[in-house]
């Protein structure tokens, strides 16, 4: 295609867009209590810096509570605050290998780049999706190049400090073919900063024998709504493995993601990890489509719910192949008489009866005799219960390299000795 | 050191304990005997003060101090410890994360692995507690907290019961080590161990054996006369020997 002839397929491709979001701003989502976005302003940008030691105490601090060390040892760095990237840092020795920048940047440097854009997500999936796209306000755009190993992690993070705002974000990672990378990223409010609207679109594309892992916590105030929108494709023998980590109380967030399995052998894991407290309205899911022979997936989630917080839990999985196995998995324990777990699973099979696809869901309070056996060995119960509640949300995570392993049950052990 | 008097406990809406009256002083280890039913581990978790086993009558002394009405956590941290039979799996949580825990309550950090090794528990430590345990793994992974909790008074419910010949040899090592069966001058601590078959009694020489029948103590003894006349004529003479 030449040049001229590619810029206005570009152009068309963008316009529809944006005249798709335009008629989807008012379409409520299907799930979730739905947010009127007019009554936030759009987030301010902020000045960027070129040292990590220029970036303020309090934006170090609240990128710490989502799991991200901005001083620390890691092979890229993105830090976006409210509307702007802030900083940004390739190792010296990954320089070449991969990329981080904004997204809003990397379109401009990549115009080709628009193919992926909103590739995974319908732009008009609803009032989020279609705001993210006509009230942009950045996000990270990650590349690992083909065949380039990473093993240190990644890690971006999104911080708004202003109140009553809205971010929207929209995010691209691609892992070329036989990449391999485990990316954090954290997303909070800072401190004193209790009010507002996070949308966050994310589009994973991983390529033939590409693996990440991907890790994400998210530590917003007590008045926050959180709406991510997030896919992922995946090509022959790709592995993502996907954790979420919410330990502290919000408004309300609704997520589904859809991983798209389309490569033979393709394999997808879900963890969730949900402590939901206070008047926290919580709607997790994770939707894998099992396309080409060999797939897999599974779908884990792990539910704590005290005072009147309200947890839905759901997994779709769908099955297009015969030769296509996968699991889904919710396990929930409540404190409070006012709390609510609702585990929806969904299992559909497409003209593959060979599919093997199932579920198992528990939710109840905790084993007394667990507690009174620790009690035995001279804990108080306040102790007994926290370590119960760190034993169920330590997940065994599949693929997950240790140090991050070390990181989420650190967080886990500090909140369940906090929360109760 | 522990002291029992017309001791009643009911599980439940059934009355199990009948007015049990026990003596057990420093230094001293007692066995506990009796037909299935008895109620040998309700006596234990009564003992313990675990919920569900509620005392409906009579009083229990520890160190002079009438711990009938004190919560289980109370009870542990006066030095009452007891290895279960029946142990709940605790999911996520390993042995040497439990252990470690067990340990800082006495202020202490370094003892652990060496612990471990003792009770041959090494293995076992990064595993997630009670869960896929053998029945010989799962009373040493009992004792070996035991001993790190170095209680005053140990209850053990059983210790030989599911566990092959060879480590029944280390489970009486673990239980001497226990109550200090090795250090004549310095013996202070007691126990209450229930037996069925009294191999433990080749390892640890107890002082006094009790029957317990029908919710009472109907015998006490040389635990290993007790052991000699239930085998030859069973426990239902018990009920009717009057020494």
């Amino acid at each position: 295609m030449c040049e001229v002839r590619a810029m206005k397929v570009q152009e068309e491709y963008l316009r529809d867009l944006r005249e798709r979001a335009e008629k989807a701003l008012t379409k409520k989502a299907p799930l979730g209590p739905d947010i009127d976005l007019s009554q936030f302003y759009l987030c301010s940008p902020r000045e960027r810096v070129e040292d990590v030691r220029e970036i303020e105490d309090q934006l170090k601090e609240a990128a710490l509570y989502a799991g991200v060390e901005l001083e620390g040892e890691k092979a890229a760095t993105y830090l976006q605050v409210d509307r702007s990237a802030v900083y940004e840092r390739v190792q010296r020795a990954f320089q070449g290998k991969l990329e981080i920048m904004s997204s809003q940047e990397a379109l401009q440097k990549y115009p080709e780049l628009f193919e992926y854009w909103w590739g995974l997500v319908p732009v008009d999936a609803d009032k989020y999706t279609a705001f993210a796209e006509l009230c942009p306000t950045e996000g990270y755009f990650i590349r690992v190049f083909a065949h380039t190993k990473v093993e240190i992690p990644l890690q971006a993070c999104l911080l708004m400090s202003e109140r009553a705002r809205v971010q929207s974000v929209h995010n691209i990672v691609i892992l070329e073919e036989g990449a391999e990378a485990n990316l954090i990223t954290g997303c909070a409010s800072v401190r004193g900063n209790e009010s507002g609207v996070h949308i966050g679109v994310s589009e994973f594309y991983l390529g033939d024998n590409a693996r990440l892992t991907f890790t994400m916590v998210h530590n917003w105030g007590e008045a926050f709504h959180v709406r991510p929108r997030t896919a992922a494709r995946l090509g022959k023998n790709a592995f993502f493995s996907s954790t979420y980590v919410l330990l502290k109380p919000l408004a309300s967030i609704q997520a589904f993601p859809q991983v798209f399995l389309e490569g033979e052998g393709a394999q997808a894991t879900f963890q969730n990890i949900v402590f939901a407290k206070g008047n926290s309205y919580i709607d997790l899911g994770s939707t894998l489509l099992l396309k080409n022979r060999g797939c897999r997936g599974s779908s884990i989630s792990r539910v704590c719910a005290t005072d009147e917080a309200q947890v839905f839990a759901r997994g779709r999985l769908i099955a297009y192949h015969d030769e296509v196995q996968a699991h889904l998995e919710c396990k929930g324990m409540l404190f409070s008489p006012r709390a609510q777990i609702v585990s929806v699973p969904e299992l559909e099979v497409h003209g593959a009866p060979r599919a093997r696809l199932s579920h198992e869901a528990a939710v109840g309070p905790f084993e007394e005799e667990a507690v009174n056996y620790l009690r035995a060995r001279g804990l108080k119960r306040e102790e007994a219960l926290s370590l119960l509640t760190q034993g169920f949300l330590n997940l065994d995570l599949p693929g997950l390299p240790e140090a991050l392993r070390r990181y989420i049950e650190e967080i886990i052990r500090v909140t369940s000795r906090d929360v109760l | 050191m522990l002291y029992i008097e017309q001791l009643k406990v009911a599980v439940g809406d059934t009355l199990i304990l009948d007015g049990v009256n026990l003596e057990i002083q420093e230094g001293e280890v007692h066995v506990l005997l009796g037909p299935n039913g008895a109620g040998k581990t309700t006596l234990l978790m009564a003992i313990m003060g675990m919920p569900g086993y509620r005392i409906v009558g009579g009083r229990i002394f520890f160190q002079g101090k009438d711990i009938t009405n004190l919560d289980v956590e109370e009870r542990a941290r006066m030095g009452i410890g007891m290895a279960f039979q029946k142990v709940p799996t605790i999911s996520g949580i390993t042995l040497r994360t439990l252990g470690r825990l067990v340990l800082e309550k006495r202020g202490l950090t370094d003892a652990l692995e060496e612990t471990a090794s003792r009770v041959n528990c090494l293995y076992l430590l990064d595993r997630e507690v009670g869960k896929g345990f053998s029945g010989g793994e799962m009373k040493r992974a009992e004792l070996f907290q035991l001993l790190l909790q170095r209680p005053l008074f140990s209850m053990v419910d059983e210790p030989e019961s599911g566990v092959d010949l060879d480590s029944i040899a280390l489970v009486g090592q673990a239980l001497r080590e226990l109550f200090e069966r090795d250090q004549v001058r310095t013996k202070k601590r007691s126990g209450l161990i229930i037996t069925h078959t009294g191999y433990i009694l080749e390892y640890l020489n107890a002082d006094r054996g009790h029957v317990l029948m029908n919710g009472r103590i109907v015998c006490s003894g040389n635990p290993r006369d007790l052991f000699a006349d239930i085998r030859e004529r069973g426990y239902q003479e018990c009920a009717r020997c009057e020494r």
